[in-house]
């Protein structure tokens, strides 16, 4: 039995109400345009001059590049605690409450509301979550809720 | 006619029923391993050869990056009928979407076509200026295959009232 084999966490070491809380990352004003250029070429991302005068009110990345970083804080999170994830089949719905100015920091809280094992053995287990990203102040910043493939633990894996 | 201004309509000319074709994307194995490393470090997407022994059995782009590319082909578009408008005011801001679904692995190589349809607006007004018009957003491969599709609801700002109307 090796090392890695004891601790690994499967499907079925996931329990209701859990709650995973993950590292942080901090963006900046370079990140947010570096996104903003390849993908969302809109002058409240790309100019922080310009943005000051927006909706936003402030030089804000893009809420697909939040989108991206809370991806980021869960697939360092799975590996952290050794999950074996398969990805994911998609997101029930996702909420945008709060811009992400540059110089913020972000960290999730990733709460587990349902487990449904696979109807075949060797076809990954399904965990419904609520990922709560938040900024340094504490304050929500998007909501989402979305559903994880994590595989079961092989036949003969030692616990 | 009018030149048509996409992005500086009012919310009410804006009509439920409304469908674009707004651009397509080939993914490059270059592109896909490199959002990868940055937002999604998993092998599916960031190592060809454990991708390859993997469930997926092949690199897959992550699924945000097919939305990102979306945003990207979405602004190109809205861009090509903004003549003058400089912070897209009008509309333009998402507050969240429904029913996001990744159905179909985009492998490099794969090119995918995004569609917008309005379908509906719901009745609720955002601080007093703003509307809410929600669109669903598909993508089909080169095999004419649905790969992606969500709902997305985006802001569009309200015909002020003049005094006496």
């Amino acid at each position: 039995m090796g090392a890695q084999e004891v601790s690994m966490k499967y499907w079925e070491d996931i329990e209701s109400g859990q709650v995973f809380q993950t590292g942080s990352i901090t963006i900046d004003a370079a990140d947010i345009i570096e996104f903003a250029t390849e993908f969302d070429p809109q002058p409240y991302h790309l100019d922080p001059a310009v943005a000051e005068e927006s909706i936003f009110g402030g030089h804000c990345a893009s809420g697909w590049q939040v989108c991206a970083l809370m991806m980021r804080l869960l697939a360092d999170t799975l590996e952290r605690d050794h999950i074996p994830s398969r990805g994911s089949p998609g997101v029930q719905s996702l909420r945008w409450l709060r811009p992400v100015f540059a110089g913020d920091s972000l960290h999730a809280g990733i709460t587990v509301t349902a487990l449904q094992q696979a109807e075949c053995a060797s076809d990954p287990g399904r965990v419904q979550v609520s990922i709560d990203v938040l900024n340094q102040k504490d304050q929500s910043v998007i909501v989402l809720d979305t559903e994880l493939l994590i595989e079961h633990r092989p036949a003969g894996a030692g616990k | 006619m009018s030149e048509t201004f996409f992005r500086t309509r009012w919310f009410e000319d804006i009509p439920v029923g409304e469908f674009h074709v707004f651009g397509n994307h080939t993914f490059g194995e270059k592109e896909i391993i490199e959002f990868g490393k940055k937002y999604a470090p998993q092998a599916m997407h960031v190592d060809v050869d454990a991708a390859r022994e993997g469930p997926t059995q092949g690199l897959v782009a992550s699924g945000w990056h097919v939305c990102a590319v979306w945003m990207k082909l979405m602004v190109t578009y809205m861009e090509r009928y903004a003549t003058g408008v400089r912070d897209g005011r009008r509309n333009g801001a998402g507050i969240g979407f429904r029913n996001m679904r990744w159905i179909k692995a985009v492998r490099p190589g794969h090119n995918v076509t995004y569609t917008y349809e309005i379908i509906e607006k719901p009745e609720k007004v955002i601080r007093g200026k703003w509307g809410i018009i929600r669109s669903r957003n598909e993508g089909y491969n080169q095999y004419g295959e649905l790969v992606f599709s969500f709902e997305i609801d985006i802001l569009a700002e309200r015909k002020p009232l003049v005094a006496g109307e």
